[in-house]
């Protein structure tokens, strides 16, 4: 076991790497009532074409399946459902699916040793049948209902989807009707026997516990269960070119207010990847934020009301940024974006009040034991590993190279999305 | 954790004192009576003042002194509370332990600036200030349409009764808000200056003695006015036969609503028992709406029940095809049967109070929820949290199906989609 403490937030952190490759993270919190775990596969909608274990070939499985397991993985053989279990304890359960894993939690101040145990087993025991995935395409094609009625969601789906060629984070986490209607259970057992292996795995646990008794209660119960070996998990290398696939867009929508997004694709390879992120992140708040100059001329000419949102996703070879907005005129607000991103000149004093802000963040979410257990789990996806020194690693972050960076970086490789009623179209 | 109250002429002041945080809350409480055409004006007065002060004379500059002082939270909101409404300025600072000394009096002066010393020309409001804070209400009062899931739910109370305060928009109203001008606003900001009742609460580890001077400097409130009725509100007049809406939008998916009143209620069946009985019917991913509708016929992603025991309401929603409108009314009517019957078991029973028990226990890890839980004793006389631990536990089974035996079902809406 491995103790680090994350500097100056008065956190520590433990870590143990068990038998069967499973990885495990708990932070003890004395003064806290509540305890979170959640368990966690690096998989998510982006692996859709691997080598399943115990075979040859590739293959490639229809989108939304990271998802679809995600629902799947709650029924049991027996027919026990975890929602009750967990409500039963007083405790509230849930998982999600993002681009990149899927995560099984659970937080709950009471009964945290029969709670965590059932995490392990109802994850660790997958039961599917052609009846209960037939039955689950009707609940999530409601879900995907959902989502597409909310004009944010249009913009973004959209807005990746264009942004990106090959790569299969352009495509929606929960799939479409029509790629969820060729889900089977074949499917569900190969993708869930090839990303839910121990080795493929973490748990975090934060909040009230003691360490000793978290790593020894997940001990006896991973020591009663056999898996395969660890092994590689291969997954296809997706060749992805800087060009986006469709540079403008324009939808038309029922929407009272029209919507717009703009990203910008940068190619990374060989660079830090880390660094890019802090850095862009500083120079979007800069540029973009309620401090922004930007901001401030858009509010004063009446051309948007609410804050300009922005956002990053990233694959292994590009970070992709975007950048949302609300608009009677949207093609005249992303102008004045596409121009204020070109002007890399920014000052000193600015960029040192950024990194103040940026560090008091983290002292601000410290407190928290759900916004700690996200910061873990972003950091194992994100970068493989902690920073529990995050806040020297801010200090650390200086001007120079700053503005050294955004001079380098490739700002040309962009895409545009618009979301208007004809009648906007007419004005 | 330590709690004080002190009474002063012009309002109370809550101190809480617990090691648990590394930041300091403060939120300041104006309570009046709520008034519909009062609801946009008072939104619009949160812009203003949000907007712009004396000495920030624009949002930017605002902003940016929130960084200079370590990122400092800050946040104006108004929330209804049956009769009443509350308008709340907050923030939150890190201890200056994690800052520098002096950081808790500029924070509070920050938050003096924005209460007490607005962006003031010629006896209104500044006007590009004023300009800004318009479009904003008037885009959000236009995109509530957009939002499909509240938008339904509105419509589906306006055409329950739209007389009642539950009815009333939260957003504003397009009408009022045309006739705000920066003039009459800065005479509506003067007067809930001098009319509404104050509260202010503070929690975290900070010097109580010093922490009372500088929020007596910095918060100079002169209102004296004391409100005694309750909060608690409840219409008894139901509709004799169920009455249904059917509005078309072009959307994908149909969100049903389903409204019902508790008539009739004791306190404790209020506070208590209406919890449990609306855990059990759909507060939960157990429940029985979420079990048989969603999870036995796949007919939604989303069913869910709330219950709202300051006005007596209890609302019923889900996302449908639009040809499954019959089946899922008829479901969700059979649940609404089912429960006066008193078809649950004891241990439905148990989840409810173990689930709430524990909700009570993880409050305590959030300023903010400290902070709502005082706030609940204060204007709701709420119990403290051993009392209500003791009392959830003596609600029974009896108890549950004789509350379902005073929830009427009132009006059914759909806003009806394309699938």
């Amino acid at each position: 076991m491995i103790k680090r403490t994350f500097t100056n937030l008065d956190i520590d952190l433990y870590e143990e790497k068990i038998d069967n490759g499973l990885s495990i993270y708990v932070v003890p919190m004395t003064k806290v009532n509540n305890i979170y775990a959640t368990f966690t596969t690096n998989y998510g909608n982006m692996q859709n074409e691997f080598i399943p274990i115990g075979k040859n070939d590739y293959i490639k499985v229809p989108m939304g399946v990271a998802h679809f397991l995600e629902h799947k993985v709650f029924e049991s053989a027996d027919g026990s459902d975890p929602f009750s279990f967990y409500t039963e304890n007083g405790a509230d359960a849930n998982a999600n699916t993002s681009n990149y894993r899927t995560t099984y939690l659970f937080s709950g101040a009471s009964k945290f040793n029969e709670n965590l145990e059932y995490l392990l087993d109802f994850v660790q025991s997958p039961y599917f049948t052609d009846e209960n995935v037939e039955k689950e395409k009707g609940i999530i094609e409601q879900e995907i209902n959902l989502y597409a009625d909310i004009p944010y969601w249009k913009v973004y789906n959209r807005i990746i989807f264009n942004s990106f060629v090959n790569n299969p984070i352009r495509y929606p986490i929960e799939g479409t009707k029509e790629s969820i209607s060729n889900i089977n259970k074949e499917i569900l057992y190969d993708a869930y026997n090839t990303f839910y292996h121990p080795s493929n795995m973490f748990l975090i646990v934060v909040g009230n516990v003691k360490v000793e008794d978290v790593i020894d209660l997940v001990k006896k119960n991973q020591e009663n269960k056999t898996f395969l070996k660890p092994y590689n998990i291969k997954t296809k290398l997706i060749k992805e070119p800087d060009e986006v696939y469709k540079p403008l867009d324009i939808i038309e929508a029922d929407v009272i207010i029209p919507k717009a997004a703009i990203s910008y694709k940068l190619n990374i390879r060989d660079m830090d990847f880390e660094k890019i992120y802090q850095y862009l992140l500083i120079f979007l708040s800069i540029k973009l934020g309620p401090t922004s100059k930007l901001n401030n001329e858009l509010r004063n000419e009446g051309l948007i009301s609410n804050a300009i949102d922005y956002d990053i996703v990233y694959t292994d070879t590009h970070i992709l940024y975007f950048i949302s907005i609300e608009s009677y005129e949207p093609e005249k607000v992303l102008d004045r974006i596409k121009q204020e991103m070109n002007d890399r000149n920014i000052l000193e004093p600015t960029f040192l009040r950024k990194k103040k802000v940026l560090k008091s963040s983290k002292v601000f979410r410290s407190d928290d034991i759900f916004a700690i257990s996200s910061k873990i789990n972003q950091d194992l996806i994100q970068y493989g590993k902690i920073r529990t020194d995050i806040i020297p690693y801010i200090d650390s972050l200086n001007y120079n190279e700053f503005q050294k960076l955004l001079n380098q970086l490739d700002f040309n490789n962009t895409a545009q999305v618009i979301l208007k009623n004809h009648l906007h179209s007419n004005k | 954790m330590n709690y004080q109250k002190i009474k002063t002429d012009f309002y109370n002041l809550h101190m809480i004192q617990t090691d648990k945080f590394k930041t300091i809350s403060i939120k300041v409480n104006l309570k009046r009576k709520i008034k519909k055409d009062e609801i946009t004006k008072s939104n619009m007065l949160i812009n203003v003042l949000f907007d712009s002060t004396a000495k920030y004379s624009n949002k930017r500059l605002l902003e940016i002194e929130t960084e200079e002082l370590y990122g400092l939270k800050y946040r104006g909101s108004n929330y209804q509370s049956g009769i009443y409404t509350v308008m709340s300025f907050d923030i939150v600072l890190l201890m200056e332990k994690y800052t520098e000394p002096g950081m808790i009096e500029k924070s509070l002066a920050f938050l003096s600036e924005i209460i007490f010393n607005p962006n003031i020309k010629d006896n209104g409001f500044e006007e590009t200030s004023f300009k800004m804070a318009y479009q904003l209400m008037d885009d959000y009062i236009s995109s509530l349409e957009e939002n499909t899931p509240l938008y339904s739910q509105i419509r589906m109370l306006e055409d329950m009764n739209d007389k009642a305060v539950f009815a009333y928009r939260s957003s504003g109203y397009k009408d009022d808000l045309n006739n705000i001008n920066r003039f009459n606003l800065y005479q509506y900001y003067l007067d809930i200056l001098a009319n509404a009742m104050v509260d202010i609460f503070v929690i975290g580890n900070f010097d109580t003695e010093k922490m009372q001077k500088t929020i007596l400097k910095y918060l100079p409130f002169k209102s004296k006015p004391a409100f005694n009725e309750s909060h608690f509100i409840s219409y008894n007049s139901i509709h004799s036969t169920v009455q249904e809406y059917i509005e078309h939008k072009n959307i994908n998916q149909s969100r049903l609503v389903m409204g019902a009143l508790l008539k009739d209620a004791s306190d404790f069946e209020l506070r208590y028992v209406f919890m449990i009985y609306n855990y059990i019917l759909g507060g939960s991913p157990d429940s029985k709406l979420f079990k048989h509708v969603r999870e036995k016929e796949s007919l939604c992603y989303n069913i869910s029940s709330t219950h709202q025991p300051l006005v007596s309401l209890l609302i019923i929603q889900a996302g449908i095809n639009k040809d499954q409108y019959r089946k899922a009314v008829n479901l969700i009517k059979q649940e609404l049967e089912s429960m006066k019957k008193g078809e649950f078991l004891e241990e439905d029973l148990i989840k409810a109070k173990s689930t709430y028990i524990n909700s009570l226990y993880e409050l305590q890890d959030n300023e903010d929820s400290i902070i709502s839980l005082y706030s609940g004793i204060e204007y709701l006389n709420s119990d403290d949290i051993d009392t209500r631990i003791n009392k959830i536990q003596k609600v029974s089974l009896e108890d549950v199906r004789k509350l379902a035996n005073k929830i009427y079902l009132d009006t059914i809406y759909l806003l009806e989609g394309n699938d």
